[in-house]
């Protein structure tokens, strides 16, 4: 099922931010120096194993669960 | 007395004694303080305990200092921040920059001064000052740390050590650390901005990192093609004259347009060094210089018009930019923006603002 990245990197940044418009841009921020940045992913991006490994790990260091 | 700032120029113990005079105040609440390596840290940190024993007491050495109105070398800077600013304070001293518990020890000592977890803490009133070695290559993991574990912000730099390479120090209540991190976290009356301004613009040419080692801060290749290759042909030199651009046209990881600049360093083989890490997978794009003084100029003074008078300003400025200043002749110039403002800050070895950065002024504005 394609776009599962992306839904997952908007589920990180909105349980951090918590309606936060700040906490969200500092969060997709975050991301992006981990390696991801979410612009890079849309609703038709493959769901590239490696990447959604990736993206796991990161919620779990943020402490969020996707 | 909400901010006073002093500098001095002597040596010991008579720049302490300068420092005391010019701070006007018996009791600040918080002293923060930048200084060069003339100066014997163990000597400087008692002496600034001595002066000022009532205050929380954070500085780190540097590689040039900055306070209102002028750019200066050899010289202590310091800023005195009273109650009217500062509603509470804490401060945390990670020793070993590897272990991520220290930094969650640091966090839970905050949490117990403050009497609050972290989590629950106003994003506007509360704010941190990270000070971390220069030359440990530790400052990406610890940023990271520190933004897995808080939305609060802490912003600073990394000593400097007026470009001997050697060795750097941080200063907590007057005592001497190498190798460590100092952490401030204030709880400010009137709230906080912080200003990031970097003098780039992106060219819009994409580098993707293909390959890297993180470690070491290579990268090794753009665009599937060796590092300095692909660079060179981005900035249409020959591959042996591309380092002569660098400072020029450093790479950029793009925010919602705004550039984290990443700075490259040295070549080796046909691999980039450059001064923070690059993940393999980051997309990246070539920046091009600005004028560093009109362009800092003008964003301190949208921020001024925005906020209204600033109470404050700490500069956490690359020293790579001072570089460019001296070579320039234009130090005076970017001293002068400060001219009315409380401010004081350092030349640093990187810049700390959700990760660790290059080339940028990170500066914290108080209100």
């Amino acid at each position: 099922m394609a776009g599962q990245i992306k839904h997952m990197l908007d589920a990180i940044i909105q349980q951090r931010a918590k309606g936060s418009p700040t906490v969200a841009l500092t969060t997709k921020t975050k991301l992006v120096l981990k390696g991801i940045n979410p612009d890079r992913f849309s609703d038709t991006a493959d769901d590239d194993p490696a990447i959604m490994a990736k993206v796991r790990a990161i919620a779990a260091d943020l402490g969020v669960i996707v | 007395m909400p901010v006073q700032t002093a500098f001095s120029t002597k040596q010991l113990p008579e720049a302490v004694v300068e420092l005391r005079q010019q701070s006007k105040t018996t009791k600040p609440r918080v002293t923060i303080y930048f200084a060069s390596t003339k100066y014997d840290p163990a000597m400087l940190g008692k002496q600034m305990k001595d002066a000022f024993p009532d205050s929380i007491l954070v500085g780190c050495s540097t590689a040039g200092e900055i306070t209102s109105g002028k750019m200066l070398s050899g010289s202590v800077v310091a800023m005195f921040l009273g109650s009217e600013i500062i509603e509470d304070a804490a401060v945390a001293v990670i020793e070993d920059l590897n272990s991520e518990a220290a930094v969650k020890k640091a966090f839970a000592g905050f949490e117990r001064h403050f009497g609050c977890p972290l989590a629950d803490m106003d994003l506007h009133r509360h704010v941190g000052i990270i000070l971390v070695d220069g030359l440990s290559g530790a400052e990406e993991r610890l940023m990271e740390k520190i933004g897995d574990l808080t939305d609060l912000l802490f912003v600073g730099g990394a000593a400097g050590d007026d470009l001997k390479f050697q060795g750097t120090h941080v200063f907590a209540d007057g005592k001497v650390f190498s190798r460590a991190a100092v952490l401030l976290l204030l709880k400010l009356r009137k709230g906080f901005e912080v200003l990031k301004t970097q003098s780039f613009c992106s060219t819009g040419k994409k580098l993707v990192a293909t390959a890297v080692d993180t470690a070491s801060r290579k990268v090794i290749s753009l665009n599937g093609r060796p590092a300095l290759e692909a660079y060179a042909e981005a900035v249409g030199l020959p591959p042996a004259q591309a380092p002569s651009v660098f400072m020029k046209h450093p790479l950029g990881l793009i925010v919602e347009g705004e550039p984290f600049v990443r700075s490259p360093r040295a070549v080796e083989g046909s691999s980039i060094l450059f001064y923070c890490q690059i993940r393999e997978g980051m997309e990246l794009e070539l920046l091009d210089a600005g004028d560093i003084v009109n362009d800092t100029r003008r964003a301190v003074e949208a921020k001024q018009a925005e906020l209204g008078r600033l109470a404050g300003v700490i500069d956490f400025h690359c020293i790579l930019r001072t570089l460019q200043l001296r070579d320039e002749k234009r130090c005076d110039s970017y001293g002068s923006i400060f001219t009315n403002i409380p401010a004081v800050g350092f030349s640093t070895y990187g810049e700390e603002y959700l990760g660790h950065i290059n080339q940028t002024s990170t500066m914290l504005l108080l209100r």
